[in-house]
């Protein structure tokens, strides 16, 4: 791939239509919640840049986000546009090892400082001085400060990255964290899921390409756009839930009509994703048509949030020490003010003068 | 002794109680109890809002039992409520409310606005606040033993009257009967058809049964005008005398607050259960029709209509029996719109009747019932309650409609078979 190729000229070269480009827009512009009108925009714009540089560092991690997208939706746009930015740096993917490898990310950084995307899967241990994993001898917390320094943004893709996932999980024996506890002074963007919709992947770089800056976030430090709803809010399923009617098991009448699995512990409700609406596997399906509730995979700590077949409205633990002092002290309060009340009501009554028909006037 | 704010505050921290606490602060505000209530649908006034009619109660509630409200009034941020307040309330609570109940079943979180009405009236009442012509009433009941006046005498007269009528003898203070008949002043008054009615149902039933001369009036205002003191004395009247003469049943009649009153608010007042039980009389009526005792003959083909009471429909629960016993002698029977519990109120109940100052209110509020009832495109509208009837034909004739109106029970003795007379 030659350096000052354009999108549309790589897209030309790997046979692929401007029909087909177009769509790719159409559909990335409606997820970012773009008004239709951009999206023609969005193709003139995204087929003129240039491959901007990113550097992938996987940390505790699965492969599993690297999988979604590039192998689930092989060969697609999304993976086409990946092909097209400049991949200076991906263990799994890169043909190059050991310290030639090291060296790409080395020169990458060089070249393009301060321009460059900081994709980061997987958590950073922090336990026993980052020992847990290392790169070429190094710590992830070292590679990730020293790479995060002359990044534009960091886009921390999966659960991971974004909020500890399944490393940071009770009792988080390696003291994994996200990059965002890490990196401060840099833009964060979390595309979590486990693994993430590869939409919202290349959604957020082709934000990034398109207005050069990162879309707008939520309180979890989300793409709004993305992540703005709950899986509940836009299931197909959601009707039954609003009629009551709730699968009881997995393969009860209910089950099999298609009922609401939330008493199967679908955490649908409180899950925000939009897999309900783009669905998985080119827009085949997403869990729930398959018949199992939503695990909640792109929340925080969602490993530690009790069994995945309790339903959202059961306590997950009893309650803690502190829990237990403020509810015991609430109950004193409340009895305190029952008793106060009571003593009130007892004194108006033993004020109460019988009421006759010569006390009606005054 | 005589009322004073004073006597009303205290009552008003009397009353309050658990639901009291937990209706107030459960209301969202939304504001559906307006659209269910008579005088603001019909006055498009928001100050009929029924929680709003209960804003001086809240108001102490909240001062008085919640740790806020303490502390808002000890920074001086919620007035005190004043004895001007009460008066400008008045209307609120007494002429603008019937205690119909309709809020009550529109509210979304279970509000019982209804029973806070009917508590708020007891401060309102001790503080001097209630109207003269409801003062009126329960002086009457009190001391001549009926709001309208009617005493002992009165009532004999119409008893044998009706023996004439019927040529069934009417018992009086017979011990050991099964059932006591009790009625309204307005049926003594009024409508004594409903006394000779029942005396050839029960032949026919062969039923056992008696009148008291200690206690033939049912009505109760000291429901309406919210004072439980009085309404103890009036409720203990008939208990007595049931209890007395050993009976097995009270028979409410055709009244609809008499009913709330001996039913459900009586045993509570004077603190024990009834050695007796308490049945309407439409209620007894269709048992006996279930139980094959009560025999007509012919259908009337006139278009009719029911007027549900709210005490006896919605508050009462008596809901399917006047359908059955209407769809028994009538082939045109139309229900209105809005039937049933959520039926519009006559605009009388509750002591409103008896309320002067609230007549020129009670027929603009009406005009509900006026649109229901040529909705249906009926002749005659039935109904059991002596005051709705009383209230529903003073509009009528106010409105020059010609809709007729008859009592159920009359309705039904009508069709009587009488060889089946046992």
């Amino acid at each position: 791939m030659k350096e000052q190729e354009t999108l549309a000229e790589h897209l030309r070269r790997q046979g692929i239509s401007r029909r087909s480009f177009l769509k790719f827009c159409v559909a990335t512009a409606s997820l970012l919640g773009l008004p239709p009108g951009m999206a023609p925009l969005m193709a003139e714009t995204l087929g003129k840049v240039r491959r901007p540089s990113v550097i992938w560092l996987s940390f505790q991690e699965c492969t599993g986000c690297t999988e979604s997208l590039t192998r689930s939706h092989s060969p697609t746009l999304e993976s086409l546009l990946f092909d097209f930015i400049s991949l200076d740096y991906h263990h799994t993917l890169q043909a190059a090892s050991g310290e030639a490898a090291e060296r790409a990310r080395e020169e990458a950084m060089k070249a393009n400082y301060g321009k460059y995307l900081v994709l980061v899967d997987g958590s950073v241990p922090l336990g026993e001085g980052g020992a847990y994993s290392t790169i070429a001898g190094r710590t992830n917390l070292e590679m990730l400060e020293e790479t995060a320094k002359g990044a534009a943004a960091l886009i921390a893709i999966g659960t991971c990255s974004s909020y500890g996932g399944l490393p940071y999980a009770h009792p988080n024996p390696t003291g994994a964290v996200p990059v965002s506890a890490i990196v401060k002074d840099k833009p964060v963007v979390n595309v979590p899921g486990c693994p993430p919709i590869p939409l919202a992947i290349t959604g957020v770089v082709a934000h990034y390409l398109m207005f050069g800056a990162l879309p707008e976030l939520d309180e979890k430090g989300r793409p709004l756009s993305i992540y703005g709803e709950t899986i509940h809010d836009r299931c197909y399923r959601r009707p039954f839930y609003d009629q009551g009617k709730f699968a009881k098991t997995f393969d009860d009448r209910g089950a099999r009509a298609g009922w609401c699995l939330y008493e199967l512990g679908c955490k649908g409700p409180t899950t925000h994703n939009a897999c309900a609406t783009t669905k998985w596997n080119g827009g085949t399906s997403f869990p729930i048509e398959s018949g199992h509730g939503c695990l909640g995979c792109s929340e925080p700590d969602f490993w530690d949030a009790g069994s995945f077949y309790q339903a959202l409205s059961t306590p997950l633990s009893s309650l803690d020490k502190a829990a237990g002092v403020a509810a015991g002290a609430g109950v004193a309060a409340g009895a305190a003010i029952a008793v106060h009340n009571r003593a009130a009501k007892r004194a108006a009554k033993a004020g109460h003068q019988a009421v006759t028909v010569n006390d009606l006037e005054k | 002794m005589s009322a004073s704010f004073e006597r009303g505050v205290n009552s008003f921290r009397e009353v309050m109680d658990a639901p009291i606490a937990s209706f107030f602060s459960s209301c969202v505000h939304c504001g559906l109890c307006a659209d269910a209530c008579l005088f603001y649908t019909e006055t498009g006034d928001p100050k009929y809002t029924p929680i709003y009619k209960l804003e001086p109660l809240k108001r102490l509630w909240r001062q008085e039992y919640t740790l806020l409200g303490k502390l808002a009034s000890l920074a001086g941020l919620s007035k005190p409520i004043t004895d001007a307040e009460l008066a400008e309330w008045s209307e609120l609570v007494y002429d603008s409310c019937t205690l119909c109940g309709r809020c009550t079943v529109a509210c979304p979180v279970g509000n019982d606005i209804t029973y806070m009405v009917r508590k708020m009236r007891e401060g309102m009442a001790a503080a001097g606040h209630a109207p003269e012509g409801v003062i009126e009433a329960t002086r009457k009941t009190i001391e001549q033993g009926s709001p309208m006046g009617i005493q002992l005498k009165a009532f004999l007269a119409q008893v044998k009257g009706q023996e004439e009528e019927t040529g069934i003898e009417i018992p009086l203070d017979k011990a050991g009967v099964d059932y006591l008949v009790i009625m309204s002043s307005m049926e003594i008054l009024g409508y004594p058809e409903y006394l000779g009615s029942l005396a050839r149902i029960f032949k026919q039933a062969g039923l056992t049964w008696t009148v008291s001369s200690e206690a033939f009036e049912a009505t109760n205002s000291g429901i309406q005008i919210g004072v439980s003191d009085i309404a103890r004395e009036i409720v203990l009247r008939v208990v007595n005398a049931a209890e007395k003469l050993g009976v097995k049943y009270v028979i409410s009649p055709e009244c609809g607050h008499a009913f709330t009153a001996l039913r459900w608010e009586g045993p509570n007042l004077i603190g024990r259960p009834y050695k007796f039980e308490v049945v309407h009389v439409l209620e007894l009526l269709d048992q006996l029709r279930r139980a094959g005792k009560l025999k007509t003959v012919g259908k009337t083909d006139e278009p009719l209509t029911l007027h549900d009471p709210c005490q006896i429909v919605r508050r009462g629960g008596v809901v399917a029996e006047p359908r059955n016993l209407i769809r028994m002698v009538a082939s045109d029977f139309r229900e209105m719109e809005d039937s049933g519990m959520y039926n519009w109120c006559c605009g009388g109940g509750g002591g409103v009747s008896a309320n002067h100052r609230a007549e020129e209110l009670r027929f603009t509020v009406f005009k509900r019932k006026k649109r229901q009832i040529e909705g249906t495109g009926a002749v005659t509208m039935v109904t059991a309650c002596a005051n709705c009837r009383n209230v529903l034909e003073e509009g009528l004739e106010r409105y020059h409609m010609d809709t007729k109106m008859i009592g159920l029970t009359e309705l039904v003795a009508e069709h009587l078979k009488e060889d089946e007379q046992a």
